[in-house]
């Protein structure tokens, strides 16, 4: 048999403004006929789920709070999620792709990646572009839904390739141009490097994924630390052998930091702990997630690692209900071990989407409910700030104290 | 100490106290249970530091005195004596059993090392009737919360009025609420918010047919009948406002037989998500349909003949939620009352004519709509 590796050749199928377009489907002569049109939010209090690329113009985003959205466009429709059709209509996209393809997996609502390595004989009388064309218009057909599809080597790319597609379109990267290809785009927009990263790398110089490319992997571990120096080597050549799972969905989110020196005060480590807690807990907004476990996870200055988990009784999406769990675990660890630590790190899992069904609670207090209306508002309103303004726009009183402990110091002039 | 007790004063002494111990514990005293001979019989307590229980078992006591021994030992050797009297003596820290031709000796510790239990003045104490708090611990305990994070709700909450007394339980999510008219002792009202274990021991350990003294003092609750005695640590806190939660104007009623309910609800909780168990129930006039959809594992559906005349609804719940509240209602009927999809719907149990049950359970549903 031949053993050496085939080209994979995956696809991402993203729907357009998803939730936009069954808002119309299902109301052709409400909805369907407002060219502004944000759904999600509507009873006032709530955010905005998603906004037509009309509405979008006007700045309004999705998780922004719904209030904000009105201000900036006004004359937009505001519309319910149609969480049931959203779902049937998502049911029937995946049907039809399965027919399409033979291994597909649903990433989220609306993203689905789908893994045709094997099917080039299948599909001999076509490109696989083509192949990606004749996928998005069957999905059109069959379902009324459009789809943008990118595709590539690796699922990475294909994800990457998507953006280049949107709106209602395909950009296949074909094999052996991915360098090129990642090379036209800012490290910003590789998955998993964050405002913060962004900020860190720009310090350095290094903006877009060409000017990393020329930096040599000792030196991304030398100033990015060892672990993350090596996945951003990775990550900037695209490099991603994760497999297109059918059974796979978001687990967990989670962010953790190895100190340039190990913290032993209590309020440096509280310090930190905040920082982290607000990172997943934008990450996790992000996404469109609530968790419902919060852990905490210590490296003691001897290796010896540990970590605490609490499952609280109603998901939570904002900083202050992340922190104020994450605050009892780490105190809860250092109790049973007060040593230096090298490394700090909090993880949430447990994940709901956000506009998934969900029990309701019968008390609206902070003491019962774990977090208030008014947390998860004020959280989003952060996320909106930093996305408009940058990371250090707002931030938490406690993190502007000093430097932070246990960062790698900036060489400065001296 | 010396006294002599039947083997069956004994063992049942020990089982009665040794639930209260707890399996493990980083202070060896307390899977001990102290044994104090007095002029009338023998005293046993045993305690996990938050619920203490002490018992009086009848013995022919020669020698007064005190001592703690293992209580998982004590018991287990008990159950496998003949049926004999047994005598038992302390020689130093050490206690003795002979019974028979039976003899052992076991290491305990001197009685000063046990906690003292929590000392409760009962000269001002509410007069409650055994069967009355069994009702009331019954129907409402099962619904505390389990969840750490919030501490209050993993009470019941009591409260004693001039003429009535009432518990209440929840979790956030469903609540459960019983009064019962209560004699008038005169006592002032008071409000309390204990915990399960102890509530528990209390089922435990009283029979119907005993009057109880109930006092408090300081942040400790007390429980006397003629030889029991149970003392619990209060959760300090106040309690969420639950009667504002409570609504007053639901107007749908549906009248539905409690036992095709309860084996629809199990049949479709078998097709339901393992994380929200979430079933729909659409309301029709004479009739319930049930439904769940889930996706990944399939879906199904049922429907019950049922006593509605109000518009149509449809309403998602958690289907552990319903079955837990089913299954503690006295009555065949029940009357679910709600108003919309999105508004707690209550239940209450229909007694027949001339009776009354003030008995309410509350559950909120499962959003199904953004």
């Amino acid at each position: 048999m031949n053993e050496s590796p085939r080209t994979r050749r995956i696809l991402l199928v993203d729907c357009d403004a998803f939730y936009v377009q069954v808002a119309r489907l299902e109301d052709p002569e409400g909805a369907g006929r407002a060219p502004l049109l944000v759904v999600g939010g509507s009873s006032g209090r709530g955010v905005v789920t998603s906004a037509s690329y009309e509405a979008r113009a006007f700045g309004v985003r999705s998780a922004m709070p719904s209030a904000h959205a009105r201000r900036l466009c006004p004359d937009c429709t505001f519309v319910p999620v149609p969480i049931g059709a959203c779902a049937e209509r998502s049911r029937a996209v995946r049907a039809a792709l399965q027919e399409l393809a033979p291994v597909v997996q649903a990433a989220s609502i609306d993203e689905f990646y789908l893994d045709l390595t094997g099917t080039e004989r299948l599909f001999a009388g076509e490109t696989f572009t083509e192949s990606a064309w004749r996928i998005r218009e069957e999905v059109l057909a069959r379902t009324q839904i459009q789809v943008s599809i990118g595709g590539g080597t690796r699922r990475v790319i294909a994800k990457l390739a998507t953006r280049r597609a949107k709106p209602a379109g395909v950009f296949v990267v074909p094999e052996g141009g991915e360098l090129d290809f990642l090379k036209t785009l800012e490290l910003g927009d590789l998955p998993g490097v964050g405002p913060t990263l962004v900020e860190a790398l720009a310090k350095k110089g290094l903006v877009r994924v060409e000017d990393g490319l020329r930096v040599q992997e000792p030196w991304l571990q030398n100033w990015f630390g060892h672990r993350r120096g090596a996945w951003l080597y990775r990550k900037m050549r695209g490099m991603d052998n994760s497999e297109v799972d059918p059974h796979e969905g978001r687990k967990s989110i989670s962010s953790e930091r190895t100190f340039f020196e190990d913290l032993d005060r209590e309020e440096d480590l509280e310090r930190r702990l905040l920082e982290l807690s607000g990172s997943v807990g934008a990450t996790l907004r992000r996404k469109g997630f609530r968790a419902r476990t919060i852990t905490v996870k210590l490296r003691d200055h001897d290796f010896h690692t540990r970590q605490h988990s609490r499952t609280v009784p109603e998901p939570v999406e904002s900083d202050q209900a992340i922190r104020s769990v994450a605050g009892e675990l780490l105190a809860e660890l250092r109790a049973q071990r007060r040593v230096p630590v090298r490394l700090l790190g909090v993880g949430l899992s447990g994940l709901l989407e956000r506009g998934a069904p969900h029990q309701l609670g019968l008390f609206e207090t902070e003491a019962v409910a774990g977090e208030t209306e008014r947390d998860r508002t004020v959280s989003h309103i952060v996320d909106e700030l930093r996305d408009r303004f940058g990371t250090d726009a707002i931030q938490s009183g406690r993190l502007l104290d000093g430097p932070t402990p246990g960062r790698r110091p900036r060489p400065g002039k001296e | 100490m010396n006294f002599t007790i039947t083997r069956q004063n004994l063992h049942s002494g020990l089982a009665a106290v040794s639930a209260s111990i707890p399996s493990k514990t980083t202070l060896p005293v307390l899977s001990n249970i102290l044994f104090e001979a007095r002029e009338d019989g023998v005293w046993m307590s045993g305690t996990d530091l938050d619920v203490a229980v002490r018992v009086k078992v009848p013995a022919d006591v020669k020698e007064q005195g005190s001592l703690t021994a293992p209580g998982k030992k004590l018991q287990e050797i008990t159950r496998e004596l003949p049926d004999q009297p047994v005598e038992v003596t302390t020689r130093g820290d050490q206690i003795e059993l002979k019974c028979g031709r039976s003899h052992f000796k076991l290491n305990g510790l001197p009685a000063e090392e046990f906690p003292t239990l929590a000392s409760v003045d009962f000269s001002d104490a509410w007069d409650v009737e055994g069967k009355d708090l069994h009702a009331l611990i019954h129907h409402t305990s099962f619904a505390v919360s389990t969840e750490e994070s919030r501490p209050i709700l993993n009470g019941v909450l009591w409260e004693l009025r001039d003429g009535e007394m009432r518990m209440v339980a929840t979790n956030g999510h469903r609540l459960a609420r019983m009064g019962i008219p209560a004699g008038t002792s005169g006592a002032p009202s008071a409000d309390f918010i204990v915990p399960p274990a102890a509530l528990q021991q209390v089922q435990r350990l009283f029979k119907d047919e005993d009057r109880l003294s109930v006092a408090k003092s300081g942040n400790h609750l007390g429980f006397r009948a003629e030889r029991t005695e149970v003392f619990t640590r209060l959760i300090e806190g106040t309690y969420p406002n639950y009667d504002q939660v409570i609504p007053r104007d639901s107007d749908k009623l549906a009248i539905v037989d409690k036992k095709a309910l309860e084996s629809a609800v199990r049949r479709m909780a078998v097709v339901a998500s393992d994380q929200t168990h979430r079933i729909r129930m659409m309301f029709e006039p004479g009739r319930v349909h049930l439904n769940v959809l889930t996706p990944d594992l399939g879906e199904g559906h049922d429907e019950l003949e049922i006593g509605y005349d109000g518009e149509e609804l449809e309403i998602g719940f958690n289907a552990n939620y319903l079955l837990e509240v089913l299954r503690y209602m006295p009555t065949d009927e029940v009357k679910i009352a709600f108003k919309a999809p999105e508004r707690a719907a209550t239940m209450e149990p229909v007694p027949a004519d001339g009776e009354t049950i003030d008995y309410l359970c509350l559950v909120m549903p499962l959003r199904l709509l953004d």
